[in-house]
């Protein structure tokens, strides 16, 4: 049974990125179909299949999940051998930890400095509360890098869920251009060296949608060329 | 190997009372430590448990683990006979999906309805964008109990699980400032409110003297009084 993931417009899509990401790094095969936000297909399609009526959508047969979260912790089990958690149960257990901080979280930086995934790296101003959240946010990477990070270049060691998860993270404070430091820059580099990530941003430069919210620099824009 | 749960205020703290009322319900042992939130030194007090410095926090062992989603999925894999997340795969995945929601969501009912365990219950009225957050959870009820919930009182059937533990708090907010539910989501709260567990934890939080002004809305009247 082909597994099949509904996403929002590779733009924009923060939280459609997170499964994406996590699947095509696990090597996990699913037809993607992205439904740009706002269409009447969106309103038609989204909302027929996601309780939430927001993507991303997984269907795997009759079953149908929502949440970005969700829909990893149902690959995790369905794919016990893919790696979409840490091994080790201390490791897997804050990996849950750093994951679901992210779900719940670090607000002012999602408002402040919206995904864009096609824009060019042009710095913006921070506000307290968003530099309270870069930090915080530099610090759990860190401390995952340091305990559970001897592997490989990820949280963990190796690719896993939690990276997914920071993964938009890691494209607002690279467009955004926002000052880190030499251990966060070097994650950030490893997650933006994926084949995966590459084929994301290819993908959100060539659509035509343009969404003014997303869009700090209204009424310009300042896509990738 | 002992469990400590670091909770807030009970009568205020919703976030605390997820993993508490699921380990009470399941019968899991632990120590609770409770630090009453909003006072001078309760920030230091809770960092010293949790870099994030939020509760709820479970310590199991030298593994700290926080947030309330990530303990409940450590819980559901460390006992797993307590069936924490149904044992059907899509129950589970479904189970998963809600609990997800609630996590990352219902804002404005988070934010206009606080958890207060104490106010007197009554219809007060809400913003709209709150009745929205209502209608879907009642509906989020209403289906997973038609689906999955024939053979008990909670969202699964007859376990109450991590997913109940997700929307108790929300069992709250509903009860206490009357909010509009269908007869089967109020049946549902009903059989929420009446387990062992929620008992327990109402009554230590009707002993409770801390008081929060900016969770009580009939300020200065506390407790109808």
């Amino acid at each position: 049974m082909t597994l099949r993931l509904m996403i929002g417009n590779k733009k924009y899509s923060s939280w459609s990125l997170r499964p994406w990401i996590a699947m095509s790094v696990a090597g996990i095969a699913f037809e993607e179909r992205v439904i740009p936000f706002e269409s009447e297909e969106f309103k038609r399609e989204v909302g027929g299949v996601s309780g939430t009526g927001k993507v991303p959508v997984l269907i795997d047969g009759d079953i149908r999940i929502w949440e970005s979260l969700a829909i990893l912790e149902y690959l995790a089990e369905k794919f016990p051998t893919a790696g979409l958690w840490p091994k080790d149960v201390a490791a897997r257990a804050h990996a849950r930890v750093v994951a679901n901080e992210m779900h719940a979280g670090f607000q002012a930086l999602r408002n402040h400095l919206p995904a864009n995934f096609a824009r060019r790296v042009i710095k913006r101003e921070l506000t307290p509360p968003v530099i309270a959240d870069v930090q915080r946010i530099e610090a759990l990477w860190a401390d995952c890098r340091a305990r559970f990070g001897k592997g490989g270049p990820f949280l963990f060691g190796a690719f896993c869920a939690a990276d997914a998860m920071y993964a938009p993270v890691v494209a607002r404070l690279n467009t955004y251009d926002v000052d880190v430091g030499p251990p966060t820059h070097a994650y950030m580099a490893a997650i933006m060296a994926l084949p995966a990530w590459q084929q994301w941003i290819a993908a959100g430069i060539k659509e035509p949608w343009l969404f003014a919210e997303d869009e700090v620099d209204w009424p310009k824009t300042q896509n990738i060329e | 190997m002992s469990l400590t749960l670091v909770i807030g205020n009970k009568n205020y703290s919703s976030w605390s009372m997820r993993p508490w009322i699921a380990m009470k319900a399941a019968g899991i042992p632990f120590k609770e430590i409770v630090i009453p939130l909003y006072l001078p030194g309760s920030p230091e007090k809770i960092l010293q448990y949790s870099p994030a410095g939020k509760v709820p926090i479970l310590i199991d062992g030298d593994q700290t683990i926080w947030d309330s989603l990530a303990i409940l999925e450590h819980l559901a894999e460390r006992f797993r006979d307590k069936q924490l997340w149904p044992s059907d795969a899509r129950a589970r995945s479904h189970a998963r999906a809600i609990s997800a929601e609630m996590h990352g969501g219902f804002q404005p009912l988070r934010q206009h309805a606080t958890m207060n365990l104490w106010l007197p219950p009554k219809p007060r009225p809400m913003p709209d964008e709150v009745l929205v957050n209502v209608r879907r959870i009642d509906a989020l009820w209403s289906d997973c109990r038609a689906r999955y919930g024939k053979g008990g009182n909670f969202l699964f059937g007859e376990t109450f699980g991590n997913a109940d533990a997700m929307y108790a708090p929300v069992v709250a907010r509903f009860h206490n400032y009357g909010l509009p539910v269908s007869p089967a989501a109020r049946a549902y709260m009903d059989a929420v409110m009446a387990t062992p567990a929620w008992r327990e934890w109402y009554d230590a939080a009707m002993k409770e003297t801390w008081i929060m002004q900016h969770n009580e809305p009939d300020w200065p009247l506390v407790r109808g009084v």
